[in-house]
């Protein structure tokens, strides 16, 4: 096996031990919460013992939380493996907050709905973040530098939900569009580009919110990765070669400027699973953020437990996809 | 746990019960079926839909399994129950025509009307209700509805149109048991194996409006049930759409891309009171929303339910009811509603609201708010500032943390506008020489200090109540101390002895005056203080529909009997 085929099974693993690893933090984390899961649960204070024991059952939770001590019994009858069990059929147990649907589900639609509108947001983000931050490096010290690098710092610092709802109400009262949701409810389209274009208007301002947002961070970092190529020696050389400065952006700058990136994209994008949860909440969008809101303060705790697990997987697997692609773009670590 | 602010359960959902009335509870009479001429409203055209904005989602269309009132929203406008329940609070004839007691006090028989169908065609019979009643007593699981169904032995339906239950012993709230009966039908429930685990997503029921298309936390759109024994609804289509932010449900309003909004927060009234084509309707009283309380730990140190994880670490002059009537005389009521609330409550005497009509002691049986009186209580009592910390000192053999009345004080914090409230009651109290000391914790963890714990002195919170007045006055019987129903630990045999007398008192008014016997008993000893009754703020459209009654305090946005009388403006 070549050097990058070890590299990229090494990173596989380490990535199935961190999301094990996070499984059972995560596991645990939800049992060392004050309150009774059971009561929580069932949320009515007139429970009666007999339906108290019997939820219980139900959700598992009479069984010991880690190994099963009592003589004669399977240690592995615990909540832990029953857990582990559960988890390798995709099983995430059932809400209790909607009590009739299974966890998976519910996250699973959720998550259709967030790559909806963070996917545009982010390959926006990312090209034009990209582009103004090598034009600012590259015009450095101009009108256009300082104005783009305001704008970044500003778009950067401005609390998310604060956006948000400015481009709701500028969206809502200037240009006509809807203030939340996915779709306009109960519309009939005569066509499948007339649907098309409803979603498109609801997804204008939040995936413009997040975009924004993203935006500034990425033209920042862009900006002055590029900068730090600029002062190095090789780009002198290119530079006393006589080559035009196109082409030192093109075939010297840019691949070395896009380190930092790469990192930074990976790591955003599996946050942004998350769901741009202020983003989401603001508009009403049904994604993954607004889920974990509603399953807080409703004190859902296997939609959470599934919610931190989907998040976590998604931050690793895209640690694991920066991973590869640094691997491509700088050779050099696939030896280390 | 408790129902605390909107959206948790049994409070809200129960509050509703009384504004929502039930399905095809239409008391306006002048309703005439649609399109027939001499209605009364200004309008007569019909059709269109309705949007109405909220700011949650039903959590489930299985109306065993609802917590939300949202999903209880649903179920009023889907379903019939046997009996209703009119704005004034009054009982009224649904699917039952007429229901009455026998000699023996036990045997109740409901007349069951033979002109409602489902909405699949298939007729509804007393089998139905009798299959539906006895299903929510044999479901354990379900978190409401067995409570109710639990007074019935033996529920039977010897005939198409007859439905006979028995129980134990003659109780005094049959009514109240039978409001959220919501009638399922038979012949699709009886073969679902777990109705626990049975998503219901037909939702067929009986009601003015069956279910056209749910999608969970984005909207749930209902379409008028033309066949509707009442008469069908004027309006094409309801939708409930979801705006969880609730800056974006008012914007939505404003632009006319919903009807109305239900839950406008308090922040934006002076906004909607400008604006155009927009009607802001103050919901009074204990409609929808939440009775807040202020607990004192006051549980008898032999009452400790030290088996049940008993703490009882209250301050020890708690216990005395001198000062715990000092604390609620020095509470200034008044200006926590215009300061926390922005005067969108009103005054709150116990755990009997206004809403529940006779129910309610009335605003004169409240302690007067006199924060001089409660300083020369507390002087009387024997609690002085010695040390001229402006704190008084615990009298000598108290067992007191600080040596002082300094008290801790948590609250819920999931109530927005409860950092304030503590806020205010820290300077009315610091004005008797009581310091607390203020920390929010989320519900659990308050649970779990709470009760049967007796681990703090004050708490801040909220309940809601149900149509039926013993719901709110069990939690503080002392046979509730052990199951940490009751907060404060209150116990009083007299009381309790009242609490049983109220269950079976089949007489309306004498049932009434133990009622308010028990309300004055709770006033005269004072383990909590009821500051307030939230207000519900609802606004809509004036230009897109006519007839939302607005001229009735204890109604919501979302009742069928609002829905099933709107008309579209031509």
């Amino acid at each position: 096996m070549n050097g990058r085929g070890r590299f990229l099974l090494r990173r596989a693993a380490w990535a199935l031990v961190v999301v094990f690893v996070v499984i059972t933090f995560n596991f645990f984390l939800f049992r060392v919460l004050p309150g009774d899961p059971a009561k929580a649960g069932a949320r009515d204070p007139r429970l009666s013992q007999a339906s108290i024991v019997a939820l219980t059952q139900r959700f598992g939770l009479d069984k010991p939380v880690l190994l099963n001590f009592e003589a004669g019994a399977d240690p592995f009858d615990s909540q832990y493996f029953a857990y582990l069990g559960a988890l390798s059929r995709a099983d995430l147990g059932m809400s209790y907050a909607f009590r009739d649907e299974p966890v998976a589900e519910l996250l699973g639609d959720a998550l259709v709905n967030t790559l909806w509108l963070i996917l545009p947001a982010q390959i926006l983000a990312i090209v034009f973040g990209i582009a103004l931050g090598l034009l600012a490096a590259w015009r450095r010290g101009t009108a256009l530098d300082v104005v783009s690098l305001t704008f970044s710092l500003f778009m950067w610092s401005l609390p998310t939900f604060f956006l948000a709802i400015l481009l709701l109400v500028f969206g809502a009262s200037y240009l006509d569009l809807p203030t939340g949701g996915k779709v306009t409810i109960g519309a009939e389209y005569a066509s499948f580009w007339e649907e098309l274009a409803d979603i498109a208007r609801h997804m204008a301002m939040p995936t413009l919110a997040f975009t924004l947002v993203l935006l500034g961070e990425y033209m920042l970092i862009m900006r002055s990765s590029v900068l730090d190529i600029f002062s190095e020696d090789y780009i002198l050389t290119a530079k006393a070669k006589g080559l035009s400065t196109f082409r030192i952006i093109r075939d010297h700058a840019l691949r070395n400027a896009m380190l930092p990136m790469v990192t930074l994209v990976a790591i955003n994008l599996g946050f942004t699973v998350a769901g741009a949860i202020q983003v989401e909440e603001v508009f009403s969008w049904p994604g993954i953020g607004d889920l974990t809101v509603e399953a807080i303060s409703q004190r859902d705790y296997p939609v959470l437990q599934g919610a931190f697990l989907l998040i976590a997987v998604a931050v690793v697997l895209a640690n694991l996809v920066a991973d590869v692609v640094y691997g491509w773009l700088d050779p050099r670590v696939t030896h280390a | 746990m408790r129902r605390v602010n909107r959206a948790s359960g049994l409070a809200v959902v129960v509050v509703l019960g009384i504004i929502l009335a039930a399905c095809g509870g239409q008391t306006t009479t002048s309703v005439a079926p649609s399109g027939s001429p001499g209605a009364s409203a200004p309008s007569t055209a019909t059709g269109g839909t309705v949007r109405i904005g909220i700011g949650g989602s039903a959590d489930s269309l299985n109306p065993g399994n609802g917590l939300l009132s949202e999903a209880y929203d649903l179920y009023e406008l889907v379903y019939d129950t046997p009996i209703g329940m009119n704005q004034q609070g009054e009982f009224i004839p649904e699917l039952a025509t007429e229901w009455s007691v026998a000699e023996d006090g036990v045997t109740w028989t409901m007349t069951i009307r033979d002109d409602a169908v489902f909405h699949d065609g298939e007729p509804v019979t007393a089998e139905d209700v009798a299959f539906s009643i006895q299903l929510y007593k044999d479901t354990q699981d379900f978190p409401y509805l067995p409570s109710y169904a639990s007074y019935f032995e033996t529920i039977e339906a010897p005939d198409d149109t007859t439905v006979v239950l028995t129980t134990a012993e003659p109780i005094g709230n049959f009514e109240a048991n039978i409001v959220f009966m919501y009638v399922l039908p038979k012949h699709i429930w009886e073969d679902v194996e777990d109705p626990i685990e049975f998503q219901n997503e037909e939702m067929i029921g009986s009601g003015p409006f069956a279910l056209g298309e749910f999608r969970r936390r984005e909207f749930a759109r209902l379409e008028a049930n033309a066949d509707y024994w009442n008469g069908a609804p004027f309006v094409d289509e309801v939708i409930f759409q979801t705006i969880r932010n609730a800056d974006a449900r008012i914007q939505a309003l404003i632009n006319g891309e919903v009807d109305a909004v239900a839950e406008v927060p308090p922040t934006a009234v002076p906004s909607l009171r400008n604006a155009e084509n927009v009607h802001l309707h103050v919901a009074d009283v204990a409609a929808g929303g939440s009775i807040r309380d202020i607990l004192f730990n006051m549980v008898a140190p032999e009452d400790c339910p030290r088996e049940e994880g008993g703490e009882c670490t209250g301050h020890p002059a708690l216990q005395e009811v001198e000062v715990r009537r000092a604390l609620a005389m020095a509470v200034d009521k008044q200006q926590l509603i215009d300061v926390a609330l922005l005067g969108l409550g009103s005054q709150g005497v116990g755990f009997v609201p206004p809403g529940l009509g006779d129910y309610f002691i009335g605003t004169e049986a409240d302690i007067p708010y006199d924060a001089a009186g409660a300083n020369a209580l507390l002087d009387q009592a024997g609690y002085t500032d010695t040390d001229g910390d402006g704190i008084r000192e615990c009298k000598a053999g108290q067992d007191c943390p600080t040596g002082d009345l300094t008290l801790r004080f948590h609250y819920a914090d999931d109530i927005d506008t409860a950092p304030r409230e503590a806020e205010l009651l820290q300077d009315m109290w610091a004005a008797i020489g009581v310091r607390i000391e203020i920390q929010g914790l989320d519900p659990d963890t308050l649970t779990s200090i709470c009760c049967p714990t007796f681990g703090y002195d004050i708490i801040l919170w909220g309940w809601g109540s149900d149509p039926d007045p013993g719901f709110l006055l069990g939690v503080t019987t002392c046979a509730e101390i052990p199951t940490g129903y009751s907060e404060t630990g209150y116990c009083n045999e007299e009381y309790d002895q009242l609490y049983e007398e109220q269950g079976t008192e089949t007489d309306r008014e004498a049932r009434i005056a133990i009622v308010h016997q028990m309300q004055q008993m709770l006033l005269d000893d004072v383990p909590y203080i009821v500051p307030f009754y939230e207000q519900t703020v609802e606004a809509w459209r004036t230009d897109t529909f006519s007839g939302w009654l607005d001229d009735n305090p204890t109604f919501g946005l979302a009742a069928p009997e609002n829905l099933t009388v709107l008309r579209p403006l031509e």
